[in-house]
């Protein structure tokens, strides 16, 4: 089981790096004259130093045991991402349905009957979203 | 004279018909969001903030604030009634609830709904008194006095959202890191942009609230399986007189303790209650009764709740610095629609200054009615599973991406901030320090940039100049004591055995991480 602290420790440090690291590539400056790469270096530094804190005290205290249900994440990611695929290639209204029913996997006892009045009553709201606010929705 | 005088001139704008039908409608929807379980005033502020874009700016802001301020009413009927905890009404849970178990609940209701009215009348009056004044004051700020200003809020909202500085403060320095993406605005170079066309805007605020406070939280929740049992008693909502005169001595004094506490860096509703309750603890004539279902335990936080939500609007609008996330997101609805918060704006907008100032308490009035007589149609909205809400939600979540820039892949850029906001939920890093680093960060480094030309590099201009001097003082006698917190903690847990390294860490009560 992973220790929460210390993957919280390590996931700061990373941040930190990545902005740190990519802040070096712009021009860095003198404090009286800054380049775009000195505050995001400055913070990256704070961040890494909180990060250091972080996992040194991961090793002191007693470990949290981290919990993480990778399934329903990737199902909602899943759903999100179709979405705008068929959004784009189909239709909206295929997209709602289409969504509707795998993020309903992520939920209790999913429902076919239920996703299909789900999906018909969103299909409402976008077509009135399309009518009334002028959003450009393509739904069919 | 000039008070009265400014606040008829308020009325005056937010009486007219379209005002009214966005006030009622943000207390509206508000209410609905603050009694359902797992959306607060964050991601509805999030979720509606594009849906504002084609309405007038003053009826937009008003909206808004309704929302905010309806979600906080809202949280007080969910807590009496069944026990949820919501982020702004874990004390009204305490003898809010016990009150339910004795039988009360249109008591504590009443009660309730009642202070909620005083605390928010009262706020209006110190909103409108201190707003105008303190925005004289912030003229007196330089550069350096608003870094140093900046900082003390983020040390504040992290004490305050999450109980450990580590971790919140970690929070807004990400959240200010985020905000580095896109265009250099001094001298226009891409920075962090990997040659990616849409980041050179920057990450869409709205993409990022909706991540981590919509996406994140529904996934959260999803992972909780709690089945919440519908609100089946009787509400009797009248009280007796003697009960009525045990309501506004808690009422008045709760008032002024959020009052106060809305104003401070990282105050809010939450502190201002539990400040509220223990002052309720000390000196009501009824204390040996407060925590077994007493009027005083509902009127007081209730009153403090509210007031303190609508005083949180006097830094982000005399000052231009918001001192929580919600305020963070309204600042952000300000901009948008084209208006700088600060020490001009009323001076600029007097029209939308006051006309908000006096919609607060017309929505006051719309939620007595919506809270209070028609409390037990919003009891029904708890029998909606939560299998139907949550793909609805995700569903808006799209829309809401989409409506800023019509632009369907922004929806990509929302889901990976809607995992990365799951990961640093199950981190146990809360998301609200991250969106007030996101939408401070480019105004931190401005000003930062500006105090070190002016001082052509010297480090000295914070402690010379006697605003940012005393500001940084604040952040240091903070750390000291947030130190000597730990090490009494350690010593404690020393000597009572090994303790989980969660609770070491929560230095401070943490009621909003509560909801994480």
């Amino acid at each position: 089981m992973l220790n929460q602290n210390l993957v919280r420790g390590l996931f700061l440090a990373a941040v930190a790096l990545f902005f740190g690291l990519g802040a070096l590539r712009y021009p860095i400056g003198n404090l009286s004259r800054t380049g775009p790469g000195l505050f995001p270096l400055l913070v990256s530094g704070f961040l890494l130093v909180l990060a250091i804190a972080t996992l040194v005290k991961s090793r002191l205290v007693q470990a949290v045991p981290l919990e993480f249900s990778v399934a329903k994440i990737a199902l909602i990611m899943f759903g999100l991402c179709g979405f705008v695929l068929i959004s784009q290639h189909v239709s909206m209204l295929l997209a709602i349905v289409f969504m509707v029913f795998i993020v309903s996997y992520a939920g209790t006892a999913p429902s076919w009957k239920r996703n299909l009045a789900i999906s018909a009553v969103l299909a409402v709201i976008a077509y009135g979203f399309q009518r009334f606010l002028g959003l450009n929705l393509k739904l069919i | 004279m000039d008070i009265l005088h400014n606040l008829a001139f308020g009325f005056e704008h937010a009486l007219t018909l379209q005002n009214l039908f966005y006030c009622a409608l943000g207390c509206t929807i508000g209410t609905m969001v603050g009694l359902l379980p797992g959306l607060g005033p964050l991601a509805t502020i999030s979720l509606l903030l594009p849906l504002t874009y084609s309405i007038p700016t003053s009826s937009a802001l008003i909206m808004l604030a309704g929302i905010y301020y309806g979600a906080q009413y809202g949280d007080s009927v969910s807590a009496i009634t069944m026990k949820i905890p919501h982020a702004a009404s874990i004390v009204a849970c305490i003898d809010g609830y016990a009150m339910t178990l004795k039988g009360q609940t249109g008591l504590a209701l009443f009660t309730a709904g009642v202070s909620s009215f005083i605390g928010g009348t009262v706020a209006i009056v110190v909103l409108a008194a201190l707003a105008p004044s303190l925005g004289e004051v912030a003229l007196l700020f330089g550069p350096a006095d608003y870094c140093a200003l900046m900082l003390l809020g983020f040390i504040c909202v992290s004490v305050v959202t999450t109980g450990s500085v580590i971790n919140g403060l970690a929070m807004c320095l990400i959240g200010v890191l985020l905000g580095q993406i896109g265009t250099d605005l001094e001298t226009g170079t891409p920075r962090f942009t990997f040659g990616a066309q849409f980041l050179v805007d920057g990450v869409s605020l709205v993409s990022v609230a909706l991540g981590c406070f919509g996406i994140a939280e529904i996934t959260k929740n999803l992972d909780e399986k709690s089945e919440r049992t519908p609100f089946n008693g009787k509400i009797h909502l009248i009280p007796t007189w003697p009960e009525f005169k045990r309501i506004w001595p808690s009422a008045l004094r709760g008032s002024v303790a959020g009052s106060i506490l809305g104003i401070l860096p990282g105050g809010g509703p939450t502190i201002a209650q539990f400040a509220a309750y223990a002052i309720d603890k000390k000196v009501s004539k009824y204390r040996h009764e407060i925590g077994t279902g007493s009027i005083e335990g509902v009127a007081g936080q209730a009153a403090a709740d509210e007031a303190a939500a609508r005083t949180s609007f006097i830094p982000l609008m005399s000052i231009g610095i918001p001192e929580n996330a919600v305020m963070a997101l309204m600042m952000a609805a300000f901009i948008i629609k084209g208006i700088q918060p600060g020490p001009n704006m009323i001076a600029k907008h007097p029209d939308l200054f006051w006309g908000l100032v006096a919609s607060m308490w017309i929505g006051n009035c719309f939620l007595l009615i919506i809270n209070v007589p028609l409390v037990r149609i919003w009891l029904s909205v708890f029998k909606i599973p939560y299998s139907v809400l949550f793909p609805s939600i995700l569903f808006f979540c799209c829309i809401g991406t989409f409506s800023v820039n019509n632009n369907l892949e922004d929806i990509y850029v929302t889901a990976a901030f809607g995992f990365l906001g799951y990961v640093m939920m199950r981190l146990a890093l809360d998301p609200a320090p991250l969106m007030l680093g996101f939408i401070l960060g480019p105004m931190l480094e401005e000003n930062f940039r500006r105090a070190m030309l002016l001082s052509r590099g010297s480090f000295t201009v914070f402690v010379t100049r006697p605003i940012s001097a005393t500001l940084l003082g604040v952040i240091l006698v903070l750390f000291i004591a947030q130190l000597v917190l730990m090490l009494r903690a350690r010593g404690a847990s020393r000597a009572g055995g090994p303790v989980a390294a969660s609770e070491r860490d929560t230095i401070v009560a943490s009621p909003e991480s509560a909801r994480n």
